[in-house]
C-alpha cells in the first residue's frame, strides 16, 4: 500500500520545523512509521523550504514524488509542489489567502494568523495547524493536547494554555467546516516508537563505540552530528573543539589519537580535501581515527544543503602514498548506527582512518525505529597491556598481521614515537631500502583481517531476479522501494546494498552479482562511482547505471523511469506506486 | 651531563656541522633535566624542517607530523592526556608560514604548552628559500632580486594576540635558553620562545657574528608585564635584539578553564547509562 504523504512547505523562519518536530513526534508516539525528509534552500530566511513526512503502518524507505496532504503555510508553497498534487490530495492554507483551483484537489482552509493572533501572538499560528492538520488526519487532540504541555511547560502555564487553545481552534475548524475533507490513516499498535535521524545516529554510534575527542569545523550537511555530540559531550566525558579550519581539525584528532583516545572528525567534501594530508598521515603514521564525511552535491561549494553521493571516488584515493584503509556508507539510520560503533572499534583495532559516508538525506531525515541496541556491537579494547609488550617497545614493530602493539603517551618506562616518514620499527626517520620495504608490507598486510571485518553486501528481494540493483549508501532506501514495486508487479528484481566499499568485498560482490543479468548500480552522482569501483574489483560491468545528480533524493519512480529509458516501456507499464 | 641524561640520544643527527640547532637541542635536555622531568612524561610534537627533527633526536615521546601542523596534534596530545609535559619544536617556516592559522589560533586557545621555534630565517631543510622571517633584500634562488615581502614581526603578532608568555633567545646562549625554557613550561598556558638560530648553510646574512653584535640580555628595568612596552621591544631588530622574556600575562590556560582537575580523557570509559538517557530522549 502507498502511504501517506504530508508535506509542510514554507519559508524559512515560518517555524516549519517547529510544526514537523511536533507533529513527528506525536505520530511516533501514535505508532507510525515515518520518514521525514527536508527540504532547505542555503539560507536563513525566506525562500521555499520544505519538510516531507511519510506516514505508514510499515517501514518506509524512501520518500515518495507526490503529495497527499500539503500544509502551505505560504502561497508560495503551493505552486512550488502543484505538479506533486493528485487528484484527491488536500491543501490546507490559510484562508485569508485565496487558493488557486486545481483540479481535483480539494482545499481546506483555515484562518491560522487570525486563530493565532487572537489567541495572543502569530507564533501561535503553528499551533493552529498542528490541529488543524490532526483533524485531517483524524488522530483526536489527545495526543497534541499532552505533547504542547510537555513541550510549552519550560515556558510556564499560560504558554501552554494559549498553544492548546490555538490548536483546538485549528482542530475545530476542520471538524466543522471540513468534516468530508480528511484523510485517514492506516490502523496501527499503540506503540511509542523512537524518532531519530541520521546525525543522531552517527554520533550515538560514536559515542556508544567510544568517542572521546571530537574536532571540526562547522559545513554543512555534517555540522549535525557534530552539533549532537557536542550538546552531550560534557555529560558524556568527551572533549569538542571546534578546530580553525579542517587541517587543525584532522591533525588535532591525530594528535589525541596518538595520546590514546578514540577520534572522530565531520566534515563534508571541501573539508575533506582540506584533511587530505592529515589523512595521510593517519596512513603512514597508523593513527586510529573516524572521517564522517556528509557529502554535498557538486565541486567545490556545491549544494550545500543538498544530497548527493559524489565522494566514493575520493574516499577510496584520498591522501597521498598508499595505506589501507576502511569505507562504510551505511544506508539507514540504523545501520549508520551500529556502523559508527564498528567504525569507532576498527580504526582502533587496525590503526588505520576509516570514513563514514554520509549525505543531506541520511543526517537530516528523521525515521522510526523500534529501538537501537547498545550492546549488540562489543567495545573492545585494543590499546597494547604494557606488561606484555617485547621490549625495547617499538611503535611499529613488524608483526605477522600488520598491527603494532600501541601504547599511549605517558606509558611508564616507553617511549613512543609517531612518525610522518617512512620510518623504522622504533618511528626514527629511516630511508633504508629493506625497511622501508619491510614497513610497506606490513602495513598492507593489514588487509587480510580487515576484509573478514563487517559491513559485507546484503542481498535484498527476489533470489533469482531479471533485474539487480546495487547500491551504497542513502540509495539503498529508493532501491528497496523499487525492488518492490517491481516485484509486485510481477517483474523478479533483486538488489545488493554496498555499505563497506573499502577494504571491497570483492568475493562476497561475486557471489551476489556474477551471474545476474541487468544489473544496474543506483546511486546520487553522474558518472557512475559503484559501477566504476565493481568492475574494478570485480571484472563485473553492470549496466546503464541509474543516476541523479540535481541534489534532490533518489525515488523508487527515478528508479523505474531510468529502467525504463534502458528496458522500454513494456513490461514495466505494471508498475504501480 | 653524562649518563644522568636520560633525554640523550646517542645516534647520528642529521644537521649540518655548527648549525645552531645542536644548541637549542642541547637547551631543551638541560630544561628537562632541571626540571627533574621523566622522559615518559614528555611530548615533543614538530611539523617538517631542520627543527622539527628534533623529536627524533630526544629520548622522549614523540610526534613527528605534517609540515605546518606541529600545533593541532600538540592540542590534541595535550588535551587527551594532560598529564603529558608538551614542547613544540618548530621551524620559522613551518610555525609562521605553513602554519600560520594554527598559530594564531593556538595562541586564542592557550594550551598549556611550550612552543620552541628555531628561528634561523629562512627555509633549511629544502635549501635556502626565503622563509616569513627572512630579512628585506635577503638574495635566494627564489628571490635572486632579494626578499621584497615584509617579515612577519612572531613576537608583535603574539603580544597582539595577548600570548600569555613571549620569550626570545639566541641559540648560542644555551644556558639562558634552557632557563626560558623551563620557565615557559611552568607557566600554564601557551608560551613561545623565539630562538634566533644561525643557519650555516643557508642564510649567509643572520650569522652567528650577526646576531651577536645585536643580541643583548633583557635588565630587570624592563615590565614584561607592560604591553605597551613589550610590543615596542617586540619591534626592536637592527639596531639591537633583546633576549628573555619580552611579554607576560598570566591567565589561566585551556586545561585548567575547559578540563580542569579531572582525569584525563584517556582514562574515561564509555558511560553506557547516559548513553542510553540519550535514546530515551528520542522516544
Ligand atoms: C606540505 C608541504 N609543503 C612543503 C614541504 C617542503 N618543506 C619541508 S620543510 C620546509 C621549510 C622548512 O623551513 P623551516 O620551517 O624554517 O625549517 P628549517 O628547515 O629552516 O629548520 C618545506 C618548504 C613539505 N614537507 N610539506
Ligand atoms: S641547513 Fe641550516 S638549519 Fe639546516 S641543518 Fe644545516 S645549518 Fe642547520
Ligand atoms: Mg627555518
Amino acid at each position: 500500500m502507498p502511504h501517506t504523504t504530508l508535506t509542510l512547505g514554507g519559508m524559512a523562519g515560518q517555524g516549519l520545523v517547529t510544526i514537523s518536530d511536533l507533529l513527528l513526534k506525536l505520530l511516533a508516539r501514535a505508532g507510525y512509521h515515518l520518514l521525514a525528509t527536508q527540504d532547505y534552500m542555503s539560507r536563513v530566511r525566506g525562500g521555499h523550504n520544505f519538510i516531507q513526512i511519510g506516514i505508514d503502518a510499515d517501514r518506509i524507505f524512501a520518500p515518495q514524488p507526490i503529495i497527499n496532504i500539503l500544509v502551505a503555510l505560504d502561497s508560495r508553497s503551493i505552486d512550488e509542489h502543484r505538479h506533486e498534487l493528485t487528484a484527491g490530495s488536500i491543501v490546507l492554507h490559510d484562508s485569508d489567502n485565496k487558493p488557486p483551483d486545481i483540479n481535483g484537489v480539494r482545499f481546506a482552509g483555515v484562518p491560522m494568523n487570525r486563530f493565532a493572533n487572537k489567541a495572543g501572538n502569530p507564533v501561535y499560528a503553528n499551533a493552529v495547524a498542528l490541529g488543524a492538520i490532526a483533524a485531517l488526519l483524524e488522530i483526536g487532540m489527545k495526543g497534541v493536547d499532552s505533547l504542547l504541555n510537555e513541550h510549552f511547560g519550560k515556558k510556564g502555564e499560560a504558554a501552554v494554555e494559549k498553544n492548546v487553545a490555538a490548536a483546538h481552534a485549528g482542530y475545530d475548524h476542520i471538524a466543522k467546516y471540513y468534516a468530508e475533507t480528511t484523510s485517514s490513516l492506516p490502523p496501527v499498535k499503540q506503540k511509542t516508537r523512537m524518532l531519530i535521524n541520521g546525525a543522531q545516529a552517527i554520533g550515538l554510534g560514536m559515542m556508544t563505540g567510544g568517542l572521546r575527542f571530537i574536532s571540526a569545523y562547522p559545513m554543512s550537511p555534517s555540522t549535525s552530528i557534530f552539533n549532537y555530540v557536542t550538546a552531550s559531550a560534557a555529560e558524556l566525558g568527551i572533549l569538542s573543539e571546534q578546530a580553525e579550519d579542517e587541517i587543525a581539525a584532522v591533525n588535532m584528532a591525530l594528535g589525541a589519537s596518538a595520546a590514546g583516545v578514540r577520534t572522530a572528525v565531520t566534515t563534508s567534501g571541501g573539508g575533506l580535501d582540506l584533511m587530505a594530508e592529515g589523512i595521510s598521515l593517519a596512513g603512514v603514521a597508523e593513527t586510529p581515527i573516524v572521517i564522517a564525511n556528509i557529502m554535498r552535491p557538486g565541486p567545490a561549494t556545491g549544494l550545500p544543503t543538498r544530497t548527493g553521493q559524489e565522494d566514493l571516488n575520493l574516499v577510496l584515493n584520498i591522501g597521498h602514498g598508499e595505506f589501507p584503509r576502511f569505507v562504510f556508507a551505511p544506508g539507514t539510520a540504523e545501520e549508520a548506527f551500529y556502523t559508527a560503533i564498528h567504525a569507532m572499534n576498527l580504526a582502533d583495532k587496525y590503526q588505520a582512518p576509516v570514513f563514514l559516508l554520509g549525505d543531506q538525506q541520511l543526517v537530516d531525515s528523521y525515521v522510526t525505529l523500534d529501538r537501537l541496541n547498545i550492546t549488540k556491537v562489543r567495545i573492545k579494547e585494543h590499546l597494547a597491556d604494557p606488561a606484555k609488550v617485547p621490549a625495547p617497545y617499538q611503535r611499529y614493530r613488524i608483526t605477522p598481521n600488520g598491527v603494532s602493539p600501541r601504547l599511549p603517551y605517558g606509558t611508564p618506562g616507553v617511549r613512543v614515537m609517531y612518525d610522518s616518514h617512512l620510518h623504522e620499527e622504533d618511528g626514527h626517520i629511516t630511508e633504508n631500502a629493506d625497511i622501508v620495504r619491510a614497513m610497506v608490507e606490513k602495513r598492507f598486510r593489514k588487509l587480510k583481517g580487515m576484509v573478514k571485518e563487517t559491513g559485507k553486501p546484503i542481498w535484498y528481494g527476489n533470489k533469482k531476479p531479471a533485474i539487480t540493483l546495487a547500491c551504497w549508501g542513502t540509495s539503498y532506501g529508493a532501491s528497496r522501494e523499487a525492488v518492490d514495486a517491481l516485484n509486485r508487479a510481477g517483474i523478479k528484481a533483486g538488489m545488493a546494498h554496498f555499505n563497506r566499499l573499502a577494504p571491497f568485498p570483492s568475493r562476497e560482490a561475486r557471489v551476489l552479482l556474477a551471474n545476474k543479468k541487468h544489473v544496474h548500480t543506483v546511486e546520487g552522482n553522474f558518472t557512475g562511482q559503484l559501477a566504476q569501483l565493481l568492475a574494478r574489483e570485480t571484472g563485473i560491468h553492470s549496466g546503464m547505471p541509474v543516476t541523479r545528480y540535481d541534489g534532490r533524493p533518489i525515488t523508487a519512480r527515478h528508479i523505474i523511469d531510468k529502467l525504463k529509458e534502458v528496458h522500454g516501456n513494456g513490461k514495466f507499464k505494471r508498475i504501480s506506486l | 651531563m653524562g649518563n644522568s641524561n636520560a633525554f640523550h640520544y646517542e645516534g647520528e643527527k642529521a644537521w649540518c656541522p655548527g648549525c645552531g640547532d645542536f644548541a637549542i637541542l642541547n637547551a631543551v635536555e638541560k630544561a628537562l633535566i632541571h626540571a627533574g622531568k621523566k622522559p615518559e612524561e614528555v611530548l615533543t610534537v614538530s611539523g617538517i624542517g631542520q627543527a622539527a627533527k628534533l623529536p627524533h633526536y630526544l629520548k622522549s615521546n614523540g610526534f613527528n607530523g605534517l609540515h605546518g601542523r606541529a600545533l593541532p596534534p600538540a592540542f590534541g596530545a595535550k588535551a587527551a592526556n594532560h598529564h603529558l609535559t608538551v614542547i613544540v619544536t618548530s621551524g620559522d617556516g613551518d610555525m609562521y608560514g605553513e602554519g600560520g592559522n594554527h598559530f594564531i589560533h593556538a595562541i586564542r586557545r592557550n594550551i598549556e604548552m611550550t612552543v620552541i621555534v628555531h628561528d634561523n630565517q629562512v627555509y633549511g631543510l629544502t635549501k635556502g628559500q626565503a622563509s616569513p622571517t627572512s630579512d628585506k633584500g635577503m638574495k635566494t634562488k627564489l628571490q635572486p632580486e632579494g626578499v621584497i615581502l615584509t617579515p612577519f614581526n612572531p613576537l608583535a603578532v603574539a603580544i597582539a594576540l595577548d600570548a600569555p608568555f613571549v620569550a626570545r633567545s639566541f641559540s648560542k646562549e644555551i644556558d639562558f635558553t634552557a632557563d626560558l625554557i623551563e620557565q615557559a613550561m611552568r607557566y600554564g598556558g601557551f608560551a613561545l620562545i623565539d630562538v634566533l638560530q644561525p643557519c650555516v648553510s643557508f642564510n649567509k646574512v643572520n650569522t652567528y657574528q650577526w646576531y651577536q653584535q645585536r643580541a643583548y640580555r633583557l635588565g630587570p628595568e624592563h615590565d614584561p608585564t607592560d604591553r605597551a612596552k613589550a610590543l615596542a621591544k617586540a619591534f626592536e631588530w637592527d639596531s639591537g635584539i633583546p633576549l628573555g622574556v619580552i611579554y607576560k600575562n598570566p591567565r589561566p590556560g585551556y586545561v585548567a578553564t575547559v578540563i580542569g582537575d579531572t582525569e584525563p580523557l584517556l582514562k574515561r570509559k564509555v558511560n553506557t547509562e547516559k548513553i542510553n538517557s540519550l535514546l530515551a530522549r528520542l522516544y
